[in-house]
């Protein structure tokens, strides 16, 4: 194993490199364009044998990696916030087509006012998009989870967003290890299926009635939910292969013997660790639920970790408005009628406003302290 | 139970012609006269395809047509009628032998 | 074509007699978007990939598992069909497959407006795909409202006093991005079509073809008029047919510059028109062409 220093964008585009794609498409952005940047030097020394498309538009760019999907080819693209949103209507169509186009998404604050700093609002866009979405919490994460994502997309037919913060993981080094590409070959053989065939003619997407609408949209779902699994396998499987565990769709951390859980995605999963481990050295029973799968969520196994707890704290990196957080959302349906816990959801570090360890140690506590009152969600750091 | 069907929405290549859905509301239909020449510039005119050359004679698919005329007007020759499809003030289509 | 080394023009019985588009299709009675289907893909062939946004076309096109197409076919949304016909075409060529045509087919709604950001771009790029914009001058897969390619003063569901502003040249924005061939065409005349999807289909590069279709409902008038208004709008000079290749402009057909007033007052969208807007618009023509005044 040898470590380099990668920002998340790096490993990001390390991943992309390693799994072969045949065409990348894409429009610049804040602050995903260091990963594009990086691709495009990895195909100009010859290190990927990959065709360039370069959109005229965040748009086109998902557009043209869809048509690249539908010839047959294995396609990557990167954007975050504006562009996410921007690419909405081809993002919806990508899934309903069952193309695993593979996207990187570096989160970033949506407009207005204008941000170009770090939050999850961008993602949780798209939470009804029927993409596959992933959750990283450090750069060697973000690599790995890109082959695993490669791997599931193709195995569900679905495409699948690998979501990373922009500038705290895009812009900044951590040690990763960088795969060896014959190790990635053996765990990612590519198998192509083109729905646009020359040589086997179909029409796609033809006008569909309400007679088989539902149906499609049923089968649709239906490779949502056996994703959880393909997730798991697919994990257990890159485990076995490159020595790293990251636990499929859900993960606890100190767990077993927790009263309380704190239930986060993304960064704050890492400092989520350090928090935790502070607390047990106080002497106090928490642990973490990292919720790596926020699409499909992972409602069941979710239910199975906090049985035992008597307290919940979810942190959201973002705002549905007049609604709360959207993990916290998730969690309380997932327990209702199930297990009854008071659930505290936690509104934090919108728009890049800083959320350091020691405040979610504060939150924790205020959690506790409030766990009676039956507020839905509240703000922290304001 | 949700139907069975592909994976990506699709259809099968030239399905269409199997059920064409012109001939439903079609008024009027070509018949093509001695004056033919085999031209063929009604084929290239024709929207639905429906004009084929067929042992050197061009003739008419009743099944594709949706009697839009094009043809008839179209025709150097001026060898093609348009025959209406109905009689009777309410519009009665006729019945094909052996179709219903 | 050559045959025996020498240059003859094609005729109707150089084209095949198989459809690859066309039997089935759900298109209104006379339909000038179909006309101009069957006639491209004669020459197109059976190695051709169409994607088409949103349009009568597409919609006429399939209905659930059924489609008029023996093609790979693609309805896209609305805004994209150059873009996915670029990224189809980067995965053909990392797939080492050469010998196909990508065509995005649009009506002017997914050329002209929605559509241009993704087709500007796809232009500008220069892939080697061929984009179509079959033009029946208004939005008629909604009911017949005006867009940018609906000539001045027509009538439409929206601006049903006529459009006040004229109709945008795409093929000159076309020409404008440098691209190797830009032609302008028309179902009445099927062999100048044909010609140039065949020079579209040889070009390694963007190429761009504008097929004026004409449509009966939306430009009232009667459903066996469609081949002979666009005729009218070629011999009025309304419609000029010619082709840009690599920058040089060559008309492929000389008008008999029948009076304008022949064209327009045959559809019934132009029924309001003034003496004055009739001459207007002739005067137009005359000036384009350089001439003094219609015979």
């Amino acid at each position: 194993m040898s470590l380099t220093l990668l920002t998340g964008s790096e490993a990001a585009a390390y991943g992309a490199m390693l799994a072969r794609i045949e065409v990348l498409a894409y429009y610049p952005i804040t602050p995903a364009f260091p990963a594009m940047e990086r691709m495009n030097k990895f195909i100009e020394d010859g290190e990927m044998n990959t065709r360039f498309i370069r959109a005229e538009g965040d748009h086109s760019a998902l557009a043209a990696a869809l048509g690249a999907s539908l010839a047959g080819s294995r396609t990557f693209t990167v954007t975050n916030s504006q562009g996410l949103l921007y690419m909405t209507e081809v993002a919806y169509h990508t899934a309903g087509l069952r193309q695993p186009v593979v996207m990187a998404v570096a989160n970033r604050a949506l407009s207005a006012p204008h941000s170009r700093f770090p939050e999850q609002g961008d993602a949780i866009s798209q939470d009804a998009s029927g993409w596959i979405q992933l959750f990283c919490e450090n750069n060697q994460e973000v690599l790995d989870t890109i082959l695993q994502a490669f791997k599931v997309g193709e195995t569900c037919r679905l495409p699948v967003m690998v979501n990373y913060e922009g500038y705290i993981q895009s812009h900044t080094q951590e040690e990763v290890d960088v795969p060896q590409l014959a190790k990635v070959d053996a765990f990612l053989p590519f198998t192509r299926v083109s729905a646009l065939d020359i040589n086997n003619p179909q029409g796609i997407n033809t006008v569909t009635s309400p007679d088989l609408y539902m149906d499609y949209k049923y089968h649709q779902n239906d490779a949502m939910s056996q994703a959880l699994e393909v997730i798991n396998n697919v994990a257990a499987e890159f485990s076995r292969d490159f020595g790293r565990d990251w636990s499929g769709v859900i993960e606890g951390y100190r767990m077993d013997d927790a009263d309380h859980a704190l239930v986060t995605m993304g960064s704050t999963v890492s400092d989520g660790r350090i928090v935790i481990d502070a607390l047990r050295a106080e002497g106090k029973k928490a642990g973490l639920v990292k919720i790596r799968s926020f699409r499909p969520f992972p409602a069941a196994a979710m239910r199975a970790m906090l049985k035992k707890v008597q307290y919940v704290t979810v942190i959201d990196k973002n705002i549905v408005f007049g609604s709360g957080g959207a993990l916290g959302n998730e969690t309380k349906a997932a327990l209702y009628g199930h297990l009854s816990i008071p659930v505290k959801n936690y509104i934090c570090g919108l728009g890049g406003r800083d959320f350091r360890p020691d405040e979610l140690k504060q939150v924790m506590a205020l959690s506790e302290e409030r766990a009676k009152q039956t507020t839905e969600y509240e703000w922290f750091g304001l | 139970m949700a139907k069975k069907l592909p994976i990506v929405p699709s259809a099968k290549a030239g399905s269409m012609a199997e059920a064409p859905s012109g001939i439903i509301w079609r008024e009027q239909h070509p018949v093509i006269g001695d004056k033919c020449n085999q031209c063929l510039e009604c084929i290239m005119f024709c929207p639905e395809g429906a004009l084929k050359l067929e042992n050197g004679k061009v003739a008419v698919s009743l099944e594709l047509c949706n009697g839009c005329g094009t043809c008839a007007f179209e025709c150097p020759q001026k060898a093609i009628t348009m025959v209406l499809e109905f009689s009777g003030d309410r519009g009665i289509f006729p019945l094909k032998e052996g179709k219903s | 074509m050559r045959k025996g080394g020498e240059l003859v023009k094609m005729t109707l019985k150089d084209l095949p007699q198989q459809d690859l588009f066309g039997p089935g299709n759900a298109g209104c009675r006379g339909c000038g978007a179909a006309i101009a289907g069957r006639q491209a893909m004669k020459v197109l062939g059976a190695r051709t990939i169409i994607t088409m946004p949103a349009s009568c076309m597409a919609t006429l096109s399939g209905l659930n598992q059924k489609t008029a197409w023996s093609i790979p076919f693609y309805h896209t949304l609305f805004e994209i069909a150059p873009a996915v016909s670029s990224g189809i075409r980067a995965s053909l060529e990392a797939q080492g497959i050469k010998d196909v045509n990508v065509v995005s087919w649009a009506g002017d709604a997914g050329t002209a407006d929605i559509g241009f950001q993704s087709l500007s771009g796809a232009a500008e790029r220069n892939d080697n795909i061929i984009h179509v914009c079959y033009d029946n001058e208004m939005y008629m897969n909604t009911g017949g409202q005006s867009g940018s390619q609906t000539p001045i003063y027509a009538m439409t569901s929206n601006q049903q006093k006529g459009k006040r502003t004229g109709k945008k040249d795409m093929l000159k924005i076309m020409v404008a991005h440098d691209v190797g061939y830009v032609a302008s065409a028309t179902i009445s005349h099927p062999l100048d079509l044909a010609e140039k999807f065949k020079k579209a289909a040889a070009h390694d590069g963007f190429s761009y073809i504008h097929i004026m279709a004409p449509c009966y409902r939306g430009w009232n008038i009667p459903t066996d008029q469609s081949v002979a208004t666009a005729r009218k709008a070629v011999e009025s000079g309304f419609w000029e047919l010619y082709e840009v290749v690599d920058g040089k402009k060559t008309r492929t057909h000389e008008p008999s510059f029948i009076p304008v007033s022949e064209y327009l007052m045959s559809q019934g969208r132009f029924k309001n028109l003034s003496t004055e807007q009739v001459k207007e618009i002739q005067d137009a023509v005359n000036s384009h062409f350089g001439r003094k005044e219609a015979k």
